[in-house]
């Protein structure tokens, strides 16, 4: 249950990053661009998010046990324990928390974050630095498996809804059209990624009347789906992105398909309501073309090293330094004749001390006892 | 139904586009960057990725990284970091010379920039675009981020070399490293300093 993450350098002052810090949110948004929330500009990449939280604001009045099981209803946590050594608020502690699954994380994130919490506020934020390379290696590589699955799954219903379109006017049909009840044999391969079409929110039941189509519901219930992005809809409280596209907030039930928007919605597309940019929107819309030139010819003239020994191992002399410069180690010229200087006047001295007794040959020595400081 | 859902189909892409244009049209570099961060994050999720294609918004994100304002190369960046785990994007970035522009922005001083750009160097390596990605300067570069203090740079740089590079590669870089990497000052070693 409670296990302390075995780090060693656990011990070490945490660093503040700046992307710890809650930033000023933006009140300069037109109104089409504006979102429910007020939001700071940000942009979110895999790379800012994580599978551990960090959770300040606290209060210490002993209520960790209510923070992990708060926390535990977005998920499975892996690990927990206090950042005694993360700068707090008077009278607030900071926890780390470790999710098993990066969308956890998220769901916790999005709904945890600005919120009360025992008569405090508390502010969460991912904290990526705490990944080993391990971590981070499984985080892109599910990341990655997640947007390619999910862009075949998007394709595939898009090209099976062109198909189911073509068929429409064609009435003569050697297989007739069985609006009722569903045809659950060309979804059982599917399970899935149903091509049925998913009520939106509740608004209707599964219509099984449409004209024409061949598509069956599956008996199952539906898995849960994402909400559309710009409706708002007070009965599933959860839009997927809103008008600034930060999806990196939205949550997603955390049942047994994990990765959020698994359910997807097939694009039944009228053959009149073709989605293409309409000629009015085209004339608004400047093409790229000239920009790509300009690239291209901005690519061209500084004939760069760097493209032209990309077949090569070896940095050439001439090949600009990717990356920051490190700071050169001093270069020692074993020729140079200061190197020398501390012991020629070691020698000096040395010659001179010799040579006092021959100057004073009558003295005797006499041995004082030392005085000893 | 179906019409309802075709509808927000094109809402959400007749939406994408008007977020296009202000950028192009608008001269309020404050405008620009909300926009700009709009554009990127909604690259983060795989159903906008195909009207960003279409709207050519990979050579959007591509003409910020030789930008001076740099909130404009770092969220350029993040949205290629975001748009470039999909393959047809991918292949796009990589069809427009996404990879020099990408490595040059190594150097710079943000460290959100840095890291999506390792990211995306990532997700731009195929067998073809493989040895323009590893060339032996980037991988020194790597092997100097893999020694920082930062763990976020650290980790990245080191999935990078483990996974992007070969064995062979990696040697070859630490040999041609200029002062050999046991003398490295101003950067802390780690205990065990084998890459």
């Amino acid at each position: 249950m409670a296990a302390p993450v075995n780090r060693p350098d656990c011990w070490k002052t945490p660093e503040i990053y700046t992307h710890h810090e809650q930033r000023k949110v933006c009140i300069s948004r037109p109104k089409y661009r504006d979102g429910r929330k007020a939001k700071a500009v940000k942009v979110y990449t895999i790379n800012l998010e994580s599978r551990y939280l960090m959770v300040q604001g606290v209060p210490a009045i002993g209520v960790m046990t209510e923070l992990v099981q708060r926390c535990a209803l977005y998920g499975a946590i892996e690990e927990y324990r206090p950042l005694d050594e993360y700068p707090a608020e008077e009278f607030t502690e900071v926890y780390l928390v470790k999710f098993l699954k990066l969308t956890s994380a998220r769901a916790a994130k999005r709904h945890l974050d600005e919120k009360s919490f025992y008569g405090g506020v508390l502010h969460v934020c991912y904290v990526p630095e705490y990944e080993t390379v391990e971590d981070t290696r499984l985080k892109l590589q599910d990341r990655r498996r997640y947007v390619v699955r999910m862009c075949q799954n998007i394709a595939r219903e898009r090209e099976q809804t062109k198909e189911a379109n073509e068929e429409d006017p064609m009435p003569p049909d050697p297989t007739p059209p069985d609006p009722t009840p569903p045809d659950p044999a060309p979804q059982s391969e599917r399970p899935t990624t149903s091509t049925a079409e998913k009520p939106s929110a509740g608004d209707y039941a599964p219509d099984h009347s449409s004209a024409g189509h061949y598509f069956g519901f599956p008996s199952l219930p539906l898995p849960p789906r994402e909400d559309s992005w710009y409706r708002r809809n007070t009965n599933q409280a959860r839009p997927l992105e809103d008008r600034m596209g930060s999806l990196h907030d939205a949550i997603t039930d955390t049942g047994p398909c994990e990765t959020p928007g698994t359910s997807t919605r097939v694009q039944h597309k009228d053959t009149e309501t073709r989605v293409t940019p309409t000629p009015a929107s085209a004339a608004r819309f400047v093409p790229r073309t000239t920009h790509l030139e300009n690239r291209k010819r901005r690519l061209e003239e500084p004939r760069d090293p760097l493209l032209l020994s990309s077949s090569s191992d070896v940095v050439g002399e001439n090949s600009p330094l990717i990356g920051p410069q490190l700071p050169e180690p001093p270069k020692l010229d074993m020729e140079d004749e200061s190197l020398n200087t501390t012991v020629h006047q070691i020698r000096n001295t040395l010659k001179q001390v010799a040579s006092v007794p021959e100057n004073k040959p009558g003295k005797e020595k006499k041995t004082k006892p030392r005085r000893r400081i | 139904m179906s019409r309802k859902h075709s509808s927000d189909r094109a809402d959400r892409f007749q939406y994408l586009q008007t977020l296009v244009t202000e950028f192009q049209d608008t001269d309020n570099d404050e405008a620009k960057e909300q926009v700009l961060a709009n554009l990127a994050n909604f690259s983060y999720d795989p159903k906008n990725m195909d009207d960003l294609r279409q709207l050519q918004v990979t050579d959007l994100f591509l003409d910020m990284l030789t930008e001076e304002n740099q909130n404009f190369v770092e969220f350029g960046l993040g949205g290629l970091c975001n748009l470039s785990m999909d393959r047809e994007c991918r292949d796009l970035i990589l069809e427009s010379g996404g990879i020099p522009l990408v490595t040059a922005r190594l150097s710079s001083r943000r460290e959100e920039t840095v890291l999506s750009a390792i990211t995306t160097l990532m997700n731009l390596t195929t067998a073809a675009s493989r040895p323009q990605v590893t060339d032996a300067a980037v991988v020194q570069c790597m092997l100097r981020f893999s020694l920082s203090e930062s763990p976020r740079l650290r980790n990245l740089a080191g999935v990078f070399l483990q996974d992007c590079c070969t064995e062979r590669q990696v040697a070859r870089a630490e040999q041609q490293m200029p002062g050999g990497q046991q003398t490295v000052l101003g950067i802390p070693l780690p205990a065990d300093s084998a890459p």
